[in-house]
């Protein structure tokens, strides 16, 4: 898709599939996140491209769509003087739940965020991390298949992020609902995700599972006590390429699938008499698939 | 003793009907109703709506007293009480003028009341991520708004009527009763349906409220004084009321009760009702035309 306000092209030919399971759409601020979750919404029309949402137009069924979507924007103010199980009922049942299920929903949705004890408080008089959670329980009510969150830590300390990110966690893996999250936050991607569209200036630079963009089965990391130099060099006579630093070995194929290359790394060691202390998958960060650097 | 602790509720999978576009506009509308009336708010949100409604009942209710106080004097056989009070006692048609301060003032407040905050705080976002789109949220909108603003201009006209039908000075016959009824709900919804047109279209126009509420009432006293002012003093023809604010909801309702009004556009033959019907519908039809043209293009993510 291709998406222009005026002269500016907020997303350029953004070409990608989401399937299920928790996605993080991640950019820089003005990368087109925001615009995108509009366009999922039928909010906003391509000026070329297709775009389908849960199987549907949102252009053509945007009722439908919506519907089914549960969304918690980022730039958004809750109404000061009313209580958050109000609100949130109020967004259940404009998504079309019966009210007297919207009204229950609203109570569970808000003991499930941990805000049960707190839902007849006026939304103002709740701190930012509680009313990010409001936002999370308003868009969890209808009970929706698929979930937008637009920044959902915006504005959080540390410790009220971490529990934002479990939460969505759980709404991905332990409720099943599926979940498209936007952030400029490489680590709460990375922490939250399975998958990951990366967007940059309104181009897709990078999307898929994350596992597979990591590349985790490329290598591995040894940090050993007793030679290094020695079990290097017996490594790269086996065909394997090695990088050393003091007793850290990052170990390496392109021929070799990630058993063999398990198998030859043991052998050696058991050759060479060094002793292991730590062995693990060589795992390319986030911000190494963003920057594209190597391992 | 049990020691059974609720760790977690749980969270349910909703697999059930979705009720669509109607009741999500049903929800917005019921909701807002309360939100401009105060209710499930704290009390001092709730002393204006009150208030207004006081002011717009008071008229109606003193108006009754009379009459009922006038059949009591007339039983007494002391005075003919009756016809005392219907001196005082206005037409039906008469009686928007007893009421008018309530209803500028409780649209001038209702409708920025309905739409800023919306725009203000993002919740128009969130409307518009529901089934709702632009349309249906400014007709549930624009209903609610309706709804509340004939509580003051229909209700007490058909208290009046009540009034007048039990102390027996009401329309004879239940023909003429009907033809009033018709009459009072007709005009009172004429007069609801400018009043809140005019406020919606002020209403998009800006998202703070105050400036919205100020506009409106400077709208209704400032220029269309000036009108009448210029109308009256004979410097501008009667047809320039048109644009009266202030004055033409009232001609209308004298027009749909066939009275003579007795205010800025009183001759009849230089005004007739027509134009005047035309005149609110073009008030109507141009507020509308704002209100969609501030909305078609406004985004609503940001």
């Amino acid at each position: 898709m291709t998406k222009r306000f005026g002269t500016t092209t907020v997303l350029h030919e953004a070409s990608f599939d989401i399937e299920p399971g928790v996605t993080g759409l991640l950019g820089p601020n003005g990368a087109g996140k925001t615009t995108l979750m509009s366009m999922m919404l039928g909010l906003h029309r391509a000026d070329s491209g297709h775009l389908e949402v849960l199987g549907l137009d949102p252009l053509r069924s945007g009722p439908e769509v919506r519907a089914r979507i549960g969304y918690a924007p980022e730039h958004h103010l809750l109404p000061p003087d009313l209580p958050a199980v109000d609100y949130v009922r109020h967004l259940a049942e404009i998504h079309g739940l019966p009210p007297a299920e919207a009204a229950s929903r609203a109570s569970d949705a808000l003991w499930w965020v941990a805000l049960g004890e707190e839902r007849f408080r006026a939304l103002g008089t709740l701190s930012t991390g509680q009313r990010q959670r409001v936002k999370l329980a308003a868009a969890l009510a209808p009970g929706p298949s698929l979930l937008l969150l637009d920044e959902p830590t915006d504005g959080l300390d540390p410790s009220q992020r971490d529990s934002m990110l479990d939460l969505i966690r759980r709404v991905g893996r332990d409720v099943g609902i599926d979940v498209i999250v936007s952030s400029h936050l490489l680590d709460e991607v990375e922490r939250t995700c399975d998958r990951v569209v990366v967007l940059d200036g309104g181009k897709v630079v990078a999307s898929g599972a994350l596992a597979d963009l990591r590349g985790n089965e490329r290598g591995l990391r040894l940090t050993v006590d007793g030679d290094a130099t020695a079990l290097a060099d017996a490594l790269v006579h086996r065909g394997l390429a090695v990088t050393v630093e003091r007793g850290r070995l990052d170990v390496s194929s392109t021929s070799l699938d990630t058993d063999d290359l398990h198998r030859l790394v043991r052998d050696e060691l058991a050759i060479s008499g060094v002793g292991v202390r730590e062995l693990r998958p060589m795992v390319r960060s986030l911000s190494d698939i963003v920057l594209g650097r190597p391992a | 003793m049990s020691t059974t602790e609720i760790l977690e509720r749980g969270y349910r999978r909703y697999d059930g009907p979705r009720l669509g576009v109607w009741a999500a506009m049903r929800s917005v509308i019921r909701f807002t109703v309360q939100r401009c009336l105060g209710i499930h708010r704290p009390a001092r949100t709730k002393v204006f709506p009150i208030l207004v409604i006081v002011l717009a009942y008071v008229p109606t209710a003193v108006y009754v007293g009379v009459v009922v106080l006038g059949n009591r004097l007339q039983k007494g056989g002391v005075v003919p009480g009756r016809a005392m009070a219907q001196q005082f006692v206005p037409t039906y048609a008469a009686l928007y003028l007893s009421v008018t301060l309530a209803i500028v003032v409780f649209a001038a407040f209702v409708a920025p009341e309905v739409l800023c905050p919306d725009r203000r705080t993002g919740m128009l976002g969130l409307y518009l991520a529901s089934p709702l789109d632009r349309w249906t949220y400014l007709a549930a909108k624009a209903m609610a708004v309706l709804m509340i603003t004939c509580a003051v201009t229909v209700g007490p006209g058909v208290i009046l009527l009540i009034g007048y039908s039990t102390q027996g000075v009401g329309p004879h016959g239940f023909a003429a009763w009907a033809a009033t009824f018709g009459r009072i709900v007709g005009a009172g919804l004429g007069v609801a349906m400018l009043d809140t047109a005019v406020a919606l279209a002020i209403s998009s126009i800006t998202s703070r409220k105050a400036a919205a509420s100020a506009t409106f009432i400077a709208l209704f006293v400032g220029v269309s004084g000036l009108l009448g002012l210029l109308v009256l003093q004979g410097q501008a023809s009667n047809r320039w009321g048109l644009l009266n604010l202030s004055t033409l909801p009232y001609e209308l309702v004298f027009r749909v009760f066939g009275e003579p009004s007795g205010i800025v556009l009183n001759a009849e033959t230089e005004v007739p009702a027509s134009l005047i019907y035309a005149a609110c519908l073009a008030w109507v039809s141009a507020s509308i035309a704002v209100v969609a043209w501030r909305y078609r293009r406004m985004d609503v993510t940001k």
